[in-house]
């Protein structure tokens, strides 16, 4: 144990004193955040450039509100009020004659379009009070006319007031009825659970989509991270220490079995190293930003341990590949095959995140090498999973660990002192299962 | 008493036989040589004694007991390609290895050796700032730093200049003088004959030649004759009772035929030019592994 110890503790201060750990520890967070953090940077970045649309209006009763609501907007809503400062563009309505031949109108209204002298052009049609008759369309043509903002502004004054067309028409005061069109949404609920301290019935916490869906994405992607750094580059480096004769020099001094637990046990050290950064660091933000009661407390001690487990079970995989590598072509080919086993669970978080209770999920999140990062994300989700599952989990892992750990050491044994030809998959299985 | 004992091993890997039921025996405090053309099993045999590798057969003891896992810790290896860590700082590096072997005192013993080696000054810097005559110093210091009572070393001397070879030889007779066994391999045979208290010497994986010089020279007596000329080697061509001759330029190293009477020689060649020198000598180590390996040594070497 005393050379295991010693060994790992060369690996771990060789890990984490490299400039490249340090700078993945930094780094990592904001690749996966990027996006995110760069939505919140250009969030305010607005183009604030006045919008000059053209409306074709056929009904003869819809562009007045358009006009009149964009002025009402551009009163209001442009400018900072404290400041000032222009926030919004003006959207600037003016109305055209409908042509007898639309397509050509609609042909030079684009053409103004594409020379910018003009940003959009709408075209209302004939009969949209009652759009079962033909030409009750609204069409909005711009240059990205998908993702523009005043495409979805102008049909809230339209229907606002085709809505009222529709009451007059059927002779109905519109004041009488103002509830009629307001809109109640269904709101997610948790379960209501007692109070084990009072006995009292909990109100039922509101479900939101950060809950649901954010934090078991952070937490998965944190798992795969921490494998990302503390197993996979034992591939490489146990490769790169049998190339450069260092494993024969160890090899004078220890086990093949210690040799691997050392580098294993040293890559626990650097993910754990890593992982407590990244907890206190991100629970500390967390709780500044004052979204402190989205931190799920319960599930670190399980993170944690999965991480444990994940790292030396991957960790005796990689070193085991490592060990019977002569080049790093073929750390590139083993890399592979062997990354699927973490990959895997990645691709399966959609269907994981719909039904996280369904039996395909509760399955996978049994099989030991998925159970890191399916169990972990089951558990993260509202409603959680039964307490016995993940104990089941973990007791999975730890076999599949021990087979992982004992399988490794006897592909290590041979494979760290095999020259020449590159063994295949099928013959490191056999050095495994026969030593 | 043995300090190693090697009885019958064999080791094959797949059908290739490199050890071939081996029976060797170390006296404590000896320096011995192994010497035999490359592939020929001193590498595995090395190994073995180091429990890096198993024998298929046949027992090793090492300290007068079989060798198990702790053995090692008395025993300092140096294989024939270096291995060290290219980012570590030597001293660290130096400490690392010590304490592998569970050595006491490690410090003081990395700066004792760092000084008698002259690496002192680089004992902060990184191994891949060191050339590799230092390397290779760093890489002895590496194998001794532990205080074993056994040394091995696998081509201790390839590639080092005459300045560093000088070095490591003194360091290997100085622990020699403290008591520390040393058992090496080597291709150079002036380094054999002149350190070595005992050569063995191993061929296909089979023992052809083991003991100290004199005894292995005795076996072909003494059947060269070291000549000098006026004419050179043309004044020793077509003699009979001669099977080989060995020029240097200078001189000439001619075998001699059993039973072969050398007055006869000198003679043939008095008649043909005048002889400055004449000695009858017992053939050189170097002389005997060509005579056992010659062929497949060329062989191993070309392929």
């Amino acid at each position: 144990m005393r050379k295991i110890l010693r060994l790992t503790k060369r690996e771990f201060i060789a890990s984490v004193k490299t400039k490249g750990f340090i700078i993945a520890l930094l780094l990592a967070p904001l690749f996966m955040g990027g996006s995110f953090i760069v939505m919140a940077i250009t969030k305010d970045k607005v183009d604030t450039k006045d919008k000059k649309v053209v409306i074709v209006d056929r009904s003869g009763a819809l562009a007045n509100v358009l006009i009149e609501s964009a002025n009402q907007r551009n009163s209001k809503e442009i400018y900072d009020q404290k400041t000032g400062k222009k926030i919004k563009p003006a959207y600037l309505f003016e109305t055209v004659t409908p042509s007898k031949k639309p397509e050509a109108q609609r042909l030079e209204l684009s053409d103004r379009v594409r020379n910018d002298s003009l940003y959009a052009f709408v075209e209302i049609g004939q009969n949209m009070v009652h759009p079962e008759k033909n030409d009750s369309r609204i069409t909005y043509y711009a240059k990205n006319a998908a993702m523009d903002d005043i495409r979805r502004w102008i049909e809230w004054p339209i229907n606002d007031r085709l809505r009222t067309l529709r009451l007059k028409d059927a002779g109905i005061d519109a004041s009488a009825v103002k509830d009629l069109f307001v809109w109640v949404s269904a709101e997610g609920m948790g379960l209501v659970s007692v109070d084990t301290g009072t006995g009292a019935v909990k109100e039922a916490k509101r479900a939101n989509e950060a809950e649901a869906v954010l934090v078991p994405i952070i937490m998965l992607m944190l798992m795969f991270m921490m494998i990302q750094i503390g197993a996979m580059p034992l591939l490489n480096s146990v490769m790169e220490e049998k190339t450069q004769r260092i494993a024969e020099v160890l090899l004078g001094s220890i086990t093949p079995f210690e040799f691997m637990m050392g580098k294993v046990l040293g890559g626990v050290g650097v993910s754990l190293t890593a992982a407590a950064v990244y907890v206190i660091g991100g629970v500390f933000t967390i709780n500044r930003m004052g979204y402190g009661e989205y931190v799920p407390y319960y599930i670190l001690p399980w993170f944690f341990a999965y991480m444990l487990l994940a790292i030396t079970m991957f960790g005796a995989l990689f070193t085991a590949l490592g060990s019977a590598c002569n080049d790093p072509r073929d750390a590139q080919s083993f890399a592979m095959p062997a990354m699927l086993l973490v990959l895997i669970p990645m691709f399966l978080i959609t269907p994981i995140l719909r039904q996280p209770q369904g039996s395909f999920s509760i399955l996978s999140s049994f099989f030991p090498p998925f159970t890191p990062f399916i169990m972990l994300i089951r558990q993260s989700m509202p409603g959680g999973v039964p307490i016995w599952q993940p104990w089941i989990g973990v007791l999975g892992m730890i076999v599949f660990t021990v087979l992982f750990v004992w399988g490794g050491g006897r592909i290590f044994r041979i494979g760290i002192l095999s020259q020449g030809e590159t063994p295949k998959l099928g013959n490191i299985l056999r050095w495994a299962v026969r030593g | 008493m043995d300090i190693v004992e090697i009885n019958n091993v064999t080791k094959t890997f797949g059908k290739y036989v490199a050890v071939d039921d081996l029976l060797l025996t170390v006296p404590r405090g000896c320096v011995y040589g192994f010497i035999g053309p490359n592939g020929s099993g001193k590498t595995t045999t090395m190994r073995m004694i180091m429990n890096i590798i198993y024998p298929d057969s046949g027992t090793i003891r090492v300290f007068g007991e079989q060798l198990k896992k702790s053995s090692t810790d008395r025993i300092g290896y140096m294989p024939e390609e270096r291995g060290l860590y290219k980012k570590m700082k030597i001293r660290e590096l130096l400490q690392f290895y010590g304490e592998l072997k569970g050595g006491k005192n490690v410090n003081s013993s990395v700066d004792l050796w760092l000084k008698k080696l002259d690496l002192s000054g680089w004992a902060n810097n990184k191994v891949e700032s060191l050339s590799k005559g230092m390397s290779q110093k760093v890489q002895f210091i590496a194998t001794v730093v532990s205080n074993p009572e056994l040394i091995i070393l696998d081509e201790p001397f390839s590639g080092l200049d005459p300045v560093n070879a000088d070095t490591i030889k003194d360091a290997v007779l100085e622990l020699q003088a403290q008591g520390t066994t040393v058992i090496f391999s080597t291709h150079d045979m002036n380094v054999a004959e002149k350190m070595c208290d005992f050569i063995f010497m191993i061929f296909k994986g089979k023992k052809v030649l083991d003991g100290t010089l004199a005894s292995i020279q005795d076996i072909y007596g003494s059947d060269i004759i070291r000549i000098r000329t006026d004419d050179g080697s043309r004044a020793c061509l077509d003699l009979k009772g001669v099977e080989k001759i060995n020029d240097f330029g200078n001189i000439q190293e001619l075998r001699m035929t059993p039973n072969c009477d050398p007055q006869e020689i000198l003679s043939a060649i008095m008649s043909k030019t005048r002889v400055r020198s004449f000695d009858i000598v017992k053939p050189s180590l170097h002389d005997i592994f060509i005579r056992i390996a010659g062929t497949e040594a060329k062989e191993t070497t070309h392929a």
